[in-house]
């Protein structure tokens, strides 16, 4: 009898008064908001990140940020902390985080120091020369994003050499096929170029 | 008894609106749009700007004030470089323009005196404040006198550098100007402190340091502990770049029981230590202001409700940061920060009669052994069992290559302009 009321409390959409019912301690549910402020402190606020070597995430395909954030959870994709960090949420978690960074407006944080590798425009230029096969996915000067394909235009450029530097030394690193091939055809000077003219669109 | 019944009380607010204020049943939002909701916040450092920040980012009607000391800031984080010629003390300051253009009410005072069952606050230059709210985030202060022969006058000979600024460059001019052959000492703090790794990032650069310009020195870290945070990787750090440091823990002898600024020299138990080059980091406690307003226990800090922030001792008063008794959560710039957000999306929920929601806190600290040498501790936490519980993380992994070692370098950069752009952008 009992249990029935409660079952169409629940139904009715008192889910709350339902686990007072029943004594059921209340299980914490940050919102997705709470969650992802919790990564602004390295990528900027709202994923707006301030560089030099932290990327900025604001406005991801949502299905890449969950993507991502299920293979650091999972120790599929290498890290140095990210690893560490993603292992603290569960996979609802990880899927309102994605879901609120992917309504952010994409944009990097303006600061009044300026530290790390600075762009080089004579790189830059060289990296241009070395596109033609990039820019085939990562379209519009790498400014483009979809679910598979993060934004490479206006990224970081330490972070964008960081991505190359493990490329070409880790083995396994998750990507799309595509991506393996052209990481193997160009050499670690000519990405470095490419990172240069991507950090500067 | 109120006869006020539900249906009567809509009827009365939404007809007569003088009749809901003569009553004092004012609904929330017809208040907000009246007279705005007031959130004080004391102190501009990791703690209080972000919860400036992100009230304004939460609900731009409330009005908020920001009390600062100082016109600008000084990040301790990233300071130690500073004083081994790494890196420009400009690039650790900062001022407050970035959070006026969020309309945010900056004042430049000290504040003297915080009347809970009021709800008024006083400075030094004689201005009054009210709030509905208040978030105080004062970090530390220094317990003088602990160490027998360390007071304020003795930190001018011996600088702590445990507030960056002055101090800091205080001490880069004493790392230049030792002599090759003298010992670097650093007397390390008592549990609990600001920046659990600090003393021994500052104890790695300075070993750096001297490996390269005096090859006859050596730093020696006395310490009243036996063990230290992220102990195995500055311990595999200290061995791989074989540095000239020697740690003395409490239990062999490392706790001072006298500093004399004069003679300049560090006494323990065991020995007597004599050098132009001693760094004191002295015991400390929850800033001034905490006991000044009552909100600190007998060990000198302020216990909260580890879910909201609110302090124990007085109701609408919150307390964030280094300030604030908050177990397993360091005394860190990112824990403030993380405090910071929770302690703020709080005080929004309670001002618009809201439940308070579910906190979710992390704390990430990279520290350098050498310029092209990071390490780091990363841990998520969520709120069971009535405390903070942790979920996850932990610390760098020992034995992990140069090339990780080296991303973990630029990632601290990479944490430090975030977050500083998080306080003053």
């Amino acid at each position: 009898m009992l249990h029935k009321k409660i079952r169409l409390l629940a139904l009715a959409g008192g889910m709350m008064a339902g686990a007072m019912l029943t004594g059921a301690p209340a299980q914490a549910e940050p919102t997705a908001e709470m969650l992802a402020n919790t990564c602004a402190g390295c990528h900027g606020t709202l994923g707006q990140s301030a560089g030099p070597a932290s990327p900025a995430i604001a406005g991801f395909p949502k299905n890449f940020l969950k993507t991502v954030l299920t293979e650091f959870k999972s120790g599929e994709r290498p890290a140095t902390i990210m690893d560490r960090i993603a292992k603290g949420y569960s996979d609802t978690e990880i899927d309102l985080i994605a879901e609120f960074l992917s309504k952010q407006k994409w944009g990097v944080a303006k600061t009044a120091s300026v530290t790390g590798t600075p762009i080089n425009d004579e790189l830059a230029k060289q990296g241009e020369e070395k596109v033609k096969d990039c820019v085939k996915c990562h379209e519009d000067d790498g400014k483009k994003q979809d679910e598979d394909t993060p934004r490479l235009g206006g990224q970081w450029l330490d972070y964008l050499l960081i991505r190359v530097s493990d490329y070409k030394t880790l083995e396994n690193y998750p990507q799309p096929k595509k991506m393996k091939k052209q990481i193997e055809r160009l050499s670690v000077q000519e990405l470095e170029a490419v990172a240069h003219y991507f950090a500067n669109q | 008894m109120s006869n006020v019944t539900r249906r009567n009380f809509i009827k009365l607010t939404g007809g007569v609106a003088a009749v809901g204020l003569a009553s004092g049943l004012v609904p929330v939002r017809a208040r907000a749009q009246a007279t705005p909701h007031r959130v004080v916040i004391i102190g501009g450092g990791y703690g209080g700007t972000i919860a400036a920040k992100y009230l304004r980012m939460a609900d731009p009607t409330i009005s908020v004030t920001l009390i600062e000391r100082d016109h600008n800031y000084h990040s301790c984080p990233l300071s130690n470089p500073v004083i081994v010629g790494l890196r420009d003390l400009k690039v650790q300051k900062w001022g407050y323009d970035g959070l006026k253009k969020h309309g945010i009410n900056v004042v430049h005072d000290t504040v003297t005196e915080i009347d809970a069952a009021k709800s008024t606050i006083k400075t030094a230059g004689s201005l009054s404040f009210s709030y509905d709210k208040c978030i105080v985030s004062p970090g530390i202060d220094f317990k003088w006198g602990a160490i027998p022969g360390y007071d304020e006058s003795a930190a001018k000979e011996l600088p702590h550098a445990w507030h960056a600024g002055p101090q800091t460059l205080q001490l880069k001019s004493m790392v230049e100007s030792m002599e090759d052959g003298e010992p670097f000492i650093i007397v390390a703090p008592p549990n609990p402190f600001r920046c659990p790794p600090g003393p021994y990032e500052r104890a790695s650069l300075i070993a750096w340091y001297l490996q390269r310009h005096k090859p006859k020195s050596k730093v020696i870290i006395l310490d009243p502990k036996d063990d230290f945070s992220k102990m195995p990787l500055f311990q595999e750090g200290w061995k791989k770049m074989n540095y000239a440091l020697e740690w003395v823990a409490g239990g062999q002898g490392g706790k001072v029981t006298r500093v004399d600024p004069a003679k300049k020299t560090v006494t323990t138990d065991m020995e007597e230590y004599k050098s132009s080059a001693i760094n004191v980091i002295p015991p400390q406690q929850a800033g001034k202001i905490a006991a000044i307003a009552g909100l600190t226990n007998e060990a000198g800090w302020c216990p909260v409700n580890v879910k909201t922030f609110e302090s124990e001792k007085h109701k609408n008063i919150y307390v964030i940061g280094d300030a604030c008794i908050a177990p397993d959560m360091p005394k860190s710039g990112y824990s403030a920060n993380s405090q910071a957000k929770i302690a703020a999306a709080c005080v929004v929920a309670s001002l618009q009669g809201k439940p308070e929601p579910d906190p979710s806190y992390v704390n990430t600290c990279y520290s350098l052994i050498a310029p092209d040498y990071g390490i780091s501790v990363a841990v998520v936490w969520k709120f069971a069992d009535g405390k903070i519980t942790k979920v996850s993380g932990g610390t760098s992994a020992k034995d992990a290559s140069a090339a990780v070692r080296k991303q973990e370098a630029l990632y601290a950069e990479g944490w430090y302009q975030a977050i500083m752009s998080e306080m003053f952008g």
